[in-house]
């Protein structure tokens, strides 16, 4: 076991009239190098879930578990696990209080206590691997750049820790359709090139789908999917009755479906949906 | 009502130096039109709806909502009443303890009886199915119930204009189903206006109008079956089209003989079976 929980059971406020029970024993497992997606309604606990996943959340009951050992509480070892798990949260510009790019970077290997020549190295190389061109950023005030380049300082600013597993809380909520597929396919990069385990929460599938080795589907706080994300894109029905939906590719072929043509509906991708139309015509003339 | 003359707009400091966030833009918003903002981000969408609710003034030209000039500070809060704004987190907007307060928040700012301000509220709430929600704190709520009550709290005030930049980004897909439902019946049932921000070309396609910004100026605009299909120019604007646009294209690539205007998917999927009928 990588990464991943056993009987994960979370209550906010417990013992209190406004007791919440967020997540109810969820149980998975990821391997090392995945890319996992997360998703589920709203208040469905995905936020809860990986927050425990870096010691952020402690269980009420059940473990977490990163690299064979379970999560304790000792604050030696939640330091050292937080080194190894990078956790970028929902709008992580909003959380800048730096004066400089390059501070903002630098803020969590300063934190680690490495030396000035170190931390240069870091952010440097940091800001390189999102794409940044650190000479031409690296004094500029972070609320004076573009909402693309902000969300690839926030992740810079975890990925200069060297983390191996990499978390991200709706990493594109508000970025444009070419910031989208940057951050997408930086993320695929990091996950194939280096290596790097990736889990993402998000809302729209139809971007990540194609990305994803494995779906985790939460509701309610149960985990009550996990396996290929084909696999979840053919149960429509079922992602409807969880205020979820597909992918607007998939509703086509369901479409073509519903009207008699024999396509299948486990497809996600547009060039995906262009070979299965292709091949349903060819059949046709024969 | 709302209408654009020459408009320019620089951000304080950035006067000299760098590129303006907003030129040269003419544009004319009528009574009850739907109306879709896109372009990249920093091309000036969200600048352009803070001018149109005098939260910006113009550097250059002027914004003339129903007949009053934005710059006119003795009427700022009547062009603020025209144009209300929704925000994209609702979570941001809410002030209230309550969804009734929250609702009633404006109302109670033009001192109005209270028990009209009551009769109000209960009226918005019904009109957004929100009723049975009204004593709920509203961090209890769904993200799409949060964003209906920012929308109910605008709506009490009368406006002519709703302007909302990009209200579904925080929202899961029923939030966001939720929204673009509510706000397109407010549209043809209430005969008022929308500006719409997006980076979903899917919520666009029903709009009266899209328009496209990129740097600071208007790109094109018309109805969407003939914008979303012009994807050369999106695709070199780093956007994209729908998905039904996509496919349809790359399909003709394929020698599929599909109609050239389609955006929506049940127009692919009806297109696509009448060929496999005729072959």
């Amino acid at each position: 076991m990588f990464i991943g929980t056993e009987k994960l059971t979370h209550t906010y406020m417990p013992g209190t009239p406004f007791a919440n029970e967020a997540l109810k024993e969820v149980t998975f497992d990821v391997k090392q190098g995945e890319f996992v997606l997360v998703i589920g309604p709203s208040g469905s606990g995905k936020s809860t879930l990986i927050q425990h996943l870096n010691g952020i959340l402690k269980p009420s009951s059940g473990k977490v578990y990163f690299d064979g050992n379970a999560i304790g509480s000792d604050k030696g070892e939640l330091f050292k696990l937080r080194r190894r798990v990078g956790l970028v949260f929902q709008m992580p510009e909003e959380h800048f209080f730096s004066e400089t790019v390059y501070d903002e970077v630098a803020f969590a290997p300063r934190n680690l206590g490495f030396d000035e020549s170190e931390v240069q190295i870091r952010v440097t190389s940091a800001l390189e691997e999102v794409g940044l061109n650190a000479e031409t950023l690296a004094e500029r005030h972070p609320f004076q750049i573009s909402a693309g380049q902000k969300r690839l300082v926030a992740l810079a600013s975890v990925l200069s820790l060297n983390p191996e597993v990499l978390i991200l809380d709706e990493p594109t909520a508000g970025l444009d359709s070419s910031g989208r597929r940057n951050l997408f396919s930086l993320l695929t990069r990091l996950n194939r090139s280096k290596g790097l385990t990736v889990l993402i929460c998000t809302h729209h599938l139809d971007e990540v789908a194609a990305l994803a080795d494995s779906v985790l589907v939460l509701h309610h706080g149960r985990l009550i999917f996990n396996g290929l994300a084909g696999e979840i894109f053919s149960r429509r029905e079922q992602l409807y009755e969880l205020g979820l939906g597909l992918p607007a590719v998939t509703e086509i072929l369901f479409g073509l479906s519903e009207k008699g043509m024999k396509v299948r509906t486990d497809i996600y991708t547009l060039e995906g949906a262009r070979l299965e139309i292709n091949k349903v015509k060819r059949r046709h003339e024969k | 009502m709302i209408e654009a003359r020459n408009l320019a707009y620089y951000y304080p400091g950035e006067e000299e130096t760098s590129l303006p966030a907003l030129s040269g833009i003419n544009l004319a918003v009528r009574r009850g039109e739907y109306l879709a903002l896109l372009g990249p981000n920093g091309s000036g969408k969200t600048t352009l709806l803070k001018l149109f609710n005098a939260l910006l003034t113009p550097s250059e030209g002027e914004v003339w909502v129903k007949g009053i000039s934005t710059v006119d500070e003795d009427k700022i809060t009547e062009v603020r009443r025209y144009c209300g704004m929704i925000f994209q987190n609702p979570d941001n907007q809410l002030v209230a303890t309550t969804v009734e307060e929250d609702i009633a928040f404006g109302l109670e700012n033009l001192a109005l009886p209270s028990a009209e301000i009551k009769e109000k509220v209960i009226d918005v709430a019904s009109l957004l199915g929100l009723d049975h929600l009204l004593q709920q704190p509203p961090h209890l709520l769904s993200g799409g119930e949060k964003q209906r009550v920012a929308i109910a709290g605008v709506l009490a005030m009368q406006p002519h204009c709703i302007l909302m930049d990009e209200p579904t980004a925080m929202l899961d897909p029923a939030g966001r189903r939720d929204v673009i439902e509510t706000v397109g019946r407010l549209n043809r049932e209430q005969d008022l206006a929308v500006i719409h921000v997006t980076h979903f070309p899917e919520e666009a396609v029903f709009a009266d109008r899209v328009i496209i910004l990129n740097q600071g100026s208007l790109v094109t605009q018309g109805p969407p079956e003939i914008v979303f299909n012009d994807l050369k120019l999106l695709h070199s604007l780093g956007l994209q089209g729908p998905a039904a646009v996509e496919l349809a294209a790359l399909l003709r690539k394929d020698g599929f003989d599909l109609p050239s205007q389609l955006i929506h998917c049940r127009e692919l999927v009806n297109s696509l079976c009448s060929l496999e009928r005729k072959s």
